[in-house]
């Protein structure tokens, strides 16, 4: 299922490209983020606690950071498995300097198998919507706590 | 099929409930009617290694009127809301929306609290809630809450609840006898869940003016949302037909469904339309007499 949209930011590009090559930032800001740990720049190991409605479960998983160009552009690769299944999904992130402000957006696909894939791609797909939409509020956290 | 094996507990008081909670934080569950959480955990789909049944909580049920609101508790079965003359009475669009909810053996178990956490988008109690401006009081180890619809449903069976809450009542401003009301539904047979769900609301002043439209729709996104722009083109004006097809239109245009298995996103919105117009027009049919 495909996953797209963006997200508004008030700061450059440079500093919204650091902020989300950030594994501090990150782990604080993924939801559901138990433990993140960057093994070698730009891979990181995940551990993901997700419940939807009453399937909940905990999910191990890798995310890598591809082709970076920075401060315009990078791929997205996560993989996760856990009791309720598996996760797969890719992405393209591209950020653009508007003004004083930079758009992020994002456009992936997006694999679920296993008892989880049970309640349904199009709510999956509306449940990972809400997550994204989570993840860049507590970007902008970050982002503030910083500035 | 069975379930997995889980711990069961059976408090008798709502604080007993929210210390297991506070206990067992998100590897609990709570089990009221159980009409969408035993299909699940059979088909293991959900496995939550403790259950914490409300049903013995004696002080949940009930329905009452405080002023110009009806006071619903979380464990009120759904048959109880439809055959309540206090609902039929002073809230009949919520009596006419339960009656659609899957087949009467399930109302008799389903509950209200139930309904509203499952957060099902095409379900129908969440759908009307969301057309009646109620307020739903929760309770945690930290206190109480009362939370409005929109922050309280956030997506597709997800909801603002955190893991030790609560819910414990629903709070419905009670309809002016004035008001024109109605609730309809499409779906593939009947007592199945929603293709679109529509509750409309007309509140009526002097001569025919609707002073304020509530339409709210279930099915076509990942929560019960209202037709705001359709509300609005309604709200100040005498209603005619060609008015109601308009909002019809308005509310459908504003939608942006998925397709699933059920139906395509072009017949969701399509349906949408057809729907709120006919729901408008049998509410604007109830207080036309009374003019």
């Amino acid at each position: 299922m495909k996953i797209e949209g963006k997200h508004k930011f008030q700061a450059s590009q440079k500093q919204i490209w650091d902020l989300f090559m950030d594994q501090r930032h990150l782990e604080k800001a993924l939801p559901g983020c138990e433990k993140m740990e960057e093994r070698e720049p730009g891979k990181y190991d995940v551990l993901l606690k997700i419940g939807i409605a009453a399937v909940k479960g905990t999910y191990r998983g890798k995310m890598e950071v591809v082709d970076p160009e920075p401060p315009k552009r990078y791929r997205l690769i996560g993989e996760g498995s856990g009791s309720p299944g598996f996760v797969k999904g890719e992405a393209v992130i591209e950020l653009s300097q508007q003004d004083q402000d930079t758009i992020v957006s994002y456009q992936g696909e997006m694999q679920v198998g296993g008892l989880i894939a049970g309640i349904g791609q199009r709510m999956i797909g509306g449940i990972a919507r809400m997550m994204v939409g989570q993840f860049f509020k507590k970007m902008e956290k970050e982002l503030k706590s910083q500035q | 099929m069975k379930p997995g094996a889980f711990e069961y507990f059976a408090p008798s008081t709502v604080a007993e409930a929210i210390n297991l909670l506070d206990r067992y934080g998100d590897e609990a569950k709570i089990i009221a009617g159980g009409q969408s959480l035993v299909p699940m955990m059979n088909f293991r789909l959900a496995r939550p290694e403790v259950l914490i049944d409300i049903n013995r909580i004696k002080e949940l049920d009930y329905i009452r009127e405080k002023g110009d609101e009806l006071l619903i508790g979380a464990l009120t079965r759904e048959r109880d809301l439809e055959s309540s003359p206090l609902v039929q009475e002073r809230c009949p669009i919520l009596a006419k929306a339960v009656s659609f909810i899957g087949h009467f053996p399930i109302r008799t178990r389903g509950t209200i609290g139930g309904s509203l956490v499952h957060a099902d988008p095409s379900a129908e109690i969440p759908t009307a809630i969301l057309g009646l401006d109620a307020r739903m009081k929760v309770v945690g180890p930290s206190g109480e809450r009362t939370l409005e619809p929109e922050e309280f449903f956030l997506s597709y069976l997800t909801t603002s609840l955190e893991p030790s809450e609560i819910l414990v009542e629903v709070k419905i401003p009670a309809l002016p006898k004035k008001a024109g009301w109605s609730f309809v539904e499409l779906s593939r047979r009947q007592g199945d869940f929603a293709i679109v769900g529509v509750a409309s609301v007309l509140f009526m002043g002097q001569g025919g003016v609707c002073k304020e439209a509530r339409i709210s729709l279930g099915g076509i996104a990942s929560t019960p949302i209202r037709a705001g722009e359709a509300e609005e083109l309604l709200a100040g004006q005498i209603l005619n037909e060609a008015l109601i097809e308009k909002a019809g239109q308005k509310a459908a245009e504003a939608t942006d469904p998925d397709s699933d298995y059920h139906a395509s996103a072009e017949y969701r919105r399509d349906m949408a339309r057809v729907f709120v117009q006919r729901g408008l027009k049998e509410a604007w049919n109830r207080v036309k007499g009374g003019q």
